[in-house]
C-alpha cells in the first residue's frame, strides 16, 4: 500500500504546477463552505446566547405581534398584571408602557421607541444584561429623567447625547441621567431605546396603557404550561378570544435555531457551487493526466499491471490531491472565517466571534476526499480500460 | 509450449476492415530462440503482441502451456504477461518518473513482492546488465543503450520463461544492438524462450530459427 501512494506521489510531484492549481481549487471551495458555516455558528451563538440568558422569560402583550401597544382590540392594563403576577410558578412580573414618539435634540427630531417601566422592574426585565455604563439607573421618585441605549447616544444625532444633557419627548424635556451598556446581536433594538419611569410615559403617552408584560418564571421547564395559562387568563379579563399571545423565550430560541439552520444550508448550498467547480477541476486535471500517460498506463498494462492497479493509482492521486486541498481548505476556511469577523467587527460594531467546529473541519476533509475521488472515477476508469497495445503505441 | 492456430486479425478503420494477420498457425518450442522478420506491415508485430498476451485475436486460438489465452478475460492476461512473459520494446518504454531501478521493480510491485525483496532483486538485475553504477538514474540520464538493458532488466524481474522483443535493436547503433542480442542469446541458453522481431535480417541471424512474414501470412519456417 505504501508503494502505491510513493509512486503516485512521484506522479503528482512531476506535475507541481497543475496540482497546486487543482489542490487550489478545491482548498477555496472548502474553504468557503468552512468559513461561512463557522461565522454562522458564531452568529447563531451570539444572537442565541442572548437568549438563553432570558430563557426563563415570558413576554406577554395583546395581538400577534410584540410591542403593538394600540392593537385595535385594546391594551392590557393593570389588572392583567396583577393577575400575571398571581399565577403559579410566576416568579415576578413587570409591565411596560410602549410608544414611538418624536425626540428632540439640539434642533434634530427623530422618532424613537420609548420604553416606560418602574425603575425596579427594569432587573425583572432585562436581568443582569443590561446595565448602566455612564451616570446612574432611573429611581422611583424620579420626574422627567430618562435612561438612554448607546445607539440613541452616539447615533441618532449628529451630536452625541452626554449624561445630564437634555433632550425633547414628546414635547417635555427631560434630563439623561444616564447611558446604558451596548447590547448590540438580538438585543440590538434595547440600543435604540430611551427609558422613562412609568409615570412620566403616561405624561407623554396620554394615557395608561400596558404594551407588554414580562413574566420571569421560577422553572424552565414549566414556561409553556404557564404561558398558555397567562393567555387563557387574560383573554378571559377581555372577554375575547386570542387577545394575548404569551410567547416564551424557550420557543423564540427555537425558532430562531430552525431559522439559523436554513440559513446555515442555504449558505452552504451558495459555498458549494465553488466545490461543484473544484469538482470540475479535478476532473479535467486527472483526465489530462490520463491522457498524457496514455504511454505509461500501456507499458504498466504491458509489464502485468491489473486494471485495478491502474485505477487504484489514478483513484490515489485524485484523492491525495483532493485531501491535501481539503487540508489547506480547512487552514484557509478559519482564516477566512476570522478575517469576516473582524471585517464586521469593524463595519457594523458587532461581536460576532468565528466559531469553528472540529466536526466541520473533519467534514470539509472528507467531503474533499469524496468530491476528489469522485471525479477521479471517471478519468480512472477511461485509464484502467485501456488496451495495452494501443496504449503503449500512443505518443 | 506456445502454438497458434489460424490465428486471424482484422483492424477496422471505419467502414474498412484491414486484416493484419490471415491464418498464421505456429509452435515455439520451449527454450527455442525465434526470430519472426518481414518489412513493415507484414504482421510482424502483431502476431508478437498476440503470443505476448497484449492482444486478443479476432479468430483462432493462442495456447500457452495449454490455455486458450484467447478465451482469458483482461486481468487474467495481465497476470500471465507478469508472470511468464517479459516485454523489450523498440522505444525502450521505461516510464520516465521513476529511476532504473524503480522501473525494474515495477512489475515485481504489481506482482506484489515486498519492497525490500524487489529493490534487491532490481539490484542484481542492474548488476547483471551492467548498469549497477547507474540504478539511481533516469531514463533521461541514461544513453539509448543503457536504458535497453534497463528494459531487459525490467524484463527479467518475474523471472519470465519467455522474454519477447518487439525490434529491440531499433533504435540503439549496430554495435549496442549486438550487444542486447549477446544479452538474449545468454538469456536463451539459461533456458528461456526468446522471441525477437526485427527487418533486420542479421540481427535474425543470431536466433537458429527464423521465420518470415509478408501481408500478415508466415511464408516459411
Amino acid at each position: 500500500m505504501k508503494d502505491i501512494f510513493l509512486l503516485a506521489y512521484r506522479d503528482i510531484k512531476e506535475r507541481k504546477a497543475r496540482t497546486g492549481l487543482t489542490l487550489l481549487g478545491i482548498a477555496v471551495g472548502i474553504a468557503a463552505v468552512i468559513a461561512l458555516m463557522s461565522v454562522g455558528y458564531g452568529f447563531e451563538q451570539s444572537v442565541t446566547g442572548q437568549l438563553v440568558e432570558m430563557a426563563d422569560l415570558i413576554y406577554v402583550f395583546p395581538g400577534k405581534g410584540f410591542g403593538s401597544a394600540h392593537v385595535e382590540l385594546g391594551s392590557l392594563d393593570e389588572r392583567d398584571l396583577k393577575d400575571v403576577g398571581g399565577i403559579g410558578g410566576v416568579k415576578e412580573a413587570a409591565a411596560g408602557a410602549m410608544s414611538m414618539e418624536e425626540v428632540e435634540y439640539r434642533g434634530e427630531k427623530t422618532v424613537v421607541n420609548i420604553l416606560g417601566t418602574d425603575p425596579r422592574d427594569i432587573g425583572v426585565i432585562f436581568g443582569d444584561m443590561v446595565k448602566t455604563e455612564e451616570g446612574r439607573d432611573l429611581r422611583d421618585n424620579d420626574h422627567k429623567t430618562c435612561l438612554i441605549g448607546q445607539g440613541i447616544a452616539n447615533d441618532y444625532f449628529d451630536e452625541e447625547i452626554r449624561v445630564n444633557d437634555r433632550i425633547t419627548i414628546g414635547g417635555s424635556k427631560f434630563r439623561v441621567v444616564g447611558v446604558m451598556e451596548k447590547q448590540g446581536g438580538f438585543n440590538s433594538d434595547l440600543d435604540s431605546t430611551i427609558y422613562v419611569t412609568r409615570r412620566d410615559a403616561k405624561g407623554v403617552l396620554g394615557n395608561d396603557d400596558i404594551a407588554v408584560i414580562w413574566a420571569r418564571v421560577r422553572n424552565i421547564d414549566e414556561a409553556e404550561e404557564i404561558a398558555a395559562e397567562i393567555e387563557e387568563r387574560l383573554d378571559e379579563n377581555h372577554k375575547l378570544d386570542d387577545f394575548t399571545t404569551a410567547m416564551t423565550m424557550g420557543s423564540a430560541i427555537e425558532q430562531l435555531k430552525t431559522i439559523f439552520t436554513l440559513l446555515q444550508a442555504v449558505l452552504v448550498a451558495i459555498a458549494s457551487i465553488s466545490l461543484i467547480v473544484a469538482s470540475i477541476g479535478i476532473m479535467n486535471t486527472m483526465l489530462m493526466s490520463v491522457m498524457e500517460r496514455t504511454h505509461e498506463v500501456g507499458i504498466m498494462k504491458a509489464i502485468g499491471a491489473k486494471n485495478g492497479n491502474v485505477l487504484s493509482l489514478f483513484l490515489l492521486e485524485s484523492g491525495m490531491v483532493s485531501m491535501v486541498g481539503g487540508v489547506c481548505g480547512c487552514v484557509l476556511g478559519v482564516f477566512g472565517a476570522n478575517v469576516i469577523s473582524i471585517g464586521i467587527r469593524a463595519a457594523f460594531g458587532e461581536e460576532i466571534a468565528a466559531i469553528v467546529r472540529p466536526e466541520v473541519l473533519l467534514g470539509g476533509i472528507l467531503v474533499a476526499v469524496i468530491v476528489g475521488v469522485l471525479s477521479g472515477l471517471y478519468p480512472a476508469r477511461k485509464a484502467s480500460k485501456m488496451s495495452p497495445v494501443e496504449a503503449v503505441r500512443y505518443e | 509450449m506456445i502454438r497458434s492456430e489460424q490465428l486471424n486479425k482484422v483492424y477496422r478503420m471505419g467502414k474498412i476492415e484491414v486484416p493484419a494477420l490471415r491464418d498464421v498457425s505456429l509452435e515455439i518450442e520451449e527454450g527455442e530462440f525465434l526470430a519472426i522478420v518481414g518489412s513493415s506491415g507484414s504482421g510482424k508485430s502483431t502476431l508478437l503482441n498476440m503470443l505476448g498476451c497484449l492482444d486478443k485475436p479476432t479468430s483462432g486460438a493462442v495456447f500457452l502451456d495449454g490455455v486458450n489465452t484467447a478465451s482469458l478475460s483482461e486481468n487474467e492476461l495481465a497476470g500471465i504477461r507478469r508472470e511468464k512473459i517479459g516485454f523489450i520494446f523498440q522505444q525502450f518504454n521505461l516510464i520516465h518518473s521513476l529511476n532504473a531501478l524503480e522501473n525494474v521493480s515495477l512489475p515485481l510491485f504489481f506482482a506484489g513482492v515486498s519492497s525490500d525483496e524487489r529493490l534487491k532483486r532490481a539490484a542484481e538485475l542492474l548488476t547483471k546488465v551492467g548498469l549497477r553504477e547507474r540504478m539511481h538514474h533516469k531514463p533521461s540520464e541514461l544513453s539509448g543503450g543503457q536504458q535497453q538493458r534497463v528494459a531487459i532488466a525490467r524484463a527479467l524481474s518475474n523471472n519470465p520463461a519467455i522474454i519477447i522483443g518487439d525490434e529491440p535493436t531499433g533504435n540503439v547503433d549496430s554495435e549496442t544492438g549486438d550487444a542486447i542480442m549477446g544479452i538474449l542469446e545468454g538469456l536463451n541458453r539459461e533456458g528461456r524462450t526468446v522471441i525477437v522481431v526485427t527487418h533486420d535480417l542479421e540481427i535474425a541471424s543470431h536466433a537458429p530459427r527464423v521465420i518470415r512474414m509478408k501481408d500478415g501470412r508466415l511464408l516459411e519456417q
